[in-house]
This record gives C-alpha cells, sequence and structure tokens, in this order.
C-alpha cells in the first residue's frame, strides 16, 4: 500500500478515532449478517415446505383435469374455462425484515364456489369442479411460494452484500488503516529519536 | 396485479379454470423468451407461472433474469423439479442449504 499521510500526531489521532468507527460499524454489519442469515434459514424451512406443497397439488391439479377431460371431453372442459367469470389478482405490498424491504403477497379472488364461478348448475359438470377447485388451491400456493420466493432473493441479496461489505472491512479497510497508524507512530517515534539525537549533539558542541 | 401462465394449452387450461386470463402460448424457444422478457418490463404483472421443463430450456442470461426479480416473480412449476432458488443460495452462501 502507497501510504500517502502525514506523520503528525493530528492525523494519528484521527486516524485512532476512524479506526474505532469502522470496527464499530464492522460489529453491526457482523450482527446484520449473522441476524439476516438467521431470518433467511427460519424462512428457508418454510420455502422448502412451501414448495413440497406445491409440488403435491399441482400433481392433483394435473390428476383432476386429466379425469375431467377423460371422463366429459376436452371441449366442455375448455368451454367451461372460457366461461369462468372469477379472476384472481394479487396485490404486492411491502414489509419490513431487518431493513430489506421485502414484498408481501395477498390474493383476491383466489378460489370461489360454483355460484361465483358463474358457469351454472346444469351446463356444469361434477369433474370440471373438482378440476377447478385443485387449480384454485394449487394458485393459492402459488401466491404462498411466490411471496416466500421473492422475500429470500430479496434476503439472499441483501446477505450476499452484507457479507461483501464485512470482508472488505476486516480484510482490506481496517487492515490498511492499521498498517498507516503503525507507520505513523513509527515515524513519529523517529523523529523524536532524531530531535534528541540533534539536541545531544547541539549541547557537545 | 395479475398472474400470468406461460406454456403449452395443457398446462395452462387448468389455470384458465380456475379464473386466469392472461395465458400466453409461445410456440417457439426464441418466442418464449421475447414473451418473458416483456412480461418481466410489464408493472401489472404480480406472477409468472411456468412449466418447468420450459424454463429449463431458456438462455443461461434470462434464467439469471428471473433468478433476480421480485416483481413480478417468476414461479417455475411442473414435475420436474426447479432449481433456480436453489443455485442462487448455493452462489450467494457458498453451500446448499436446500436439504
Amino acid at each position: 500500500m502507497a501510504l500517502d499521510i502525514k506523520p503528525t500526531r493530528s492525523e494519528l489521532i484521527n486516524l485512532k478515532r476512524r479506526i474505532k468507527q469502522t470496527q464499530n460499524g464492522y460489529k453491526l454489519l457482523k450482527m446484520k449478517r449473522d441476524g439476516l442469515f438467521h431470518e433467511f434459514r427460519m424462512l428457508l424451512a418454510d420455502m422448502i415446505k412451501a414448495r413440497e406443497d406445491l409440488l403435491s397439488t399441482y400433481r392433483e391439479a394435473i390428476k383432476s383435469i386429466s379425469l375431467a377431460s377423460s371422463i366429459e371431453g376436452a371441449l366442455p372442459v375448455k368451454s367451461t374455462a372460457i366461461a369462468i367469470a372469477t379472476r384472481p389478482e394479487v396485490e404486492v405490498s411491502k414489509r419490513n425484515i431487518m431493513g430489506v424491504v421485502v414484498p408481501s403477497v395477498t390474493g383476491e379472488h383466489l378460489s370461489s364456489t360454483i355460484q361465483e364461478r358463474g358457469i351454472g348448475l346444469i351446463g356444469g359438470s361434477a369433474y370440471i369442479d373438482e378440476a377447478a377447485d385443485a387449480y384454485s388451491d394449487l394458485i393459492q400456493n402459488i401466491v404462498k411460494a411466490a411471496e416466500m420466493e421473492a422475500t429470500l432473493k430479496k434476503l439472499l441479496a441483501e446477505i450476499e452484500s452484507t457479507k461483501r461489505r464485512v470482508n472488505a472491512l476486516e480484510f482490506k479497510v481496517i487492515p490498511e488503516m492499521k498498517e498507516a497508524q503503525t507507520f505513523i507512530q513509527l515515524r513519529l517515534e523517529e523523529m523524536e529519536r532524531e530531535e534528541t539525537f540533534r539536541l545531544k549533539r547541539f549541547k557537545n558542541k | 396485479m395479475e398472474i400470468v401462465v406461460i406454456g403449452s394449452h395443457e398446462f395452462t387450461l387448468g389455470f384458465q379454470l380456475a379464473g386466469v386470463t392472461r395465458l400466453h402460448h409461445p410456440s417457439t424457444e426464441k418466442e418464449m423468451e421475447s414473451t418473458i422478457n416483456d412480461l418481466l418490463k410489464d408493472s401489472t404483472v404480480g406472477i409468472i407461472v411456468v412449466d418447468n421443463s420450459d424454463l429449463a430450456q431458456l438462455s443461461e442470461r434470462l434464467r439469471e433474469r428471473i433468478a433476480e426479480s421480485i416483481t413480478p416473480t417468476v414461479l417455475g412449476i411442473g414435475t420436474q423439479e426447479d432449481n433456480t432458488l436453489r443455485e442462487s443460495i448455493k452462489s450467494a452462501l457458498g453451500v446448499d442449504l436446500w436439504k
């Protein structure tokens, strides 16, 4: 490192203060990183569970729609799908986890009753209704999994950047500042020795 | 915000039955990539649901964009396992915590 610093007492005092501040910041960042990691691990377990639920409901949904298509025929299923009146929608708001703004996804009209679907009781079929119910359940699980996935991605990005900052402080910034501090201390001691030597020589003359 | 489903007619039919109206049926890989790119820029889209097998065929660059996108969130479902989040965790933390 090129030490472009003035070896003065005031610089040394400033540097000592800056080292202390940086070390405090380093400790705080380290705590933030650990806290985020803890939060992440807790959410990850839920995410794995949500993924498993999603997969099982997807399998159920495929099974029910295949059954409906094979019993009622593809055309009635398609025509019922076109006639469905309810539209599932999602609302994305924000919440805060340890200073990280994460999305909170809430769904509207994710599941609906036969009456709400607007296809009528006479024209419909029990198999098609079952398939519609299975897919409504799937959409509910999708919304849940999507929220968790987005939250995990945000936390992951924050953990990564905090980790980089912690590493930069630990392995680059603080060691460089300490090196500068040692340089100033040694230089000042040397200057003091030079001064004493000069005075001694002056006295001897 | 809306839920969008991308995939074959067989894949999207069930979602249509649950009331999802924004369905895309790209026939080629290129069309699929441009559809996803357009939807990623669309502010009215909250969730994009894609078949995992289609997701696996996308370019590395687009898959990275998908992995980073929060609104909309792209969710791969299917009988094939979706490993995009698992890979992101591995590359960010250095360990595979998905166990």
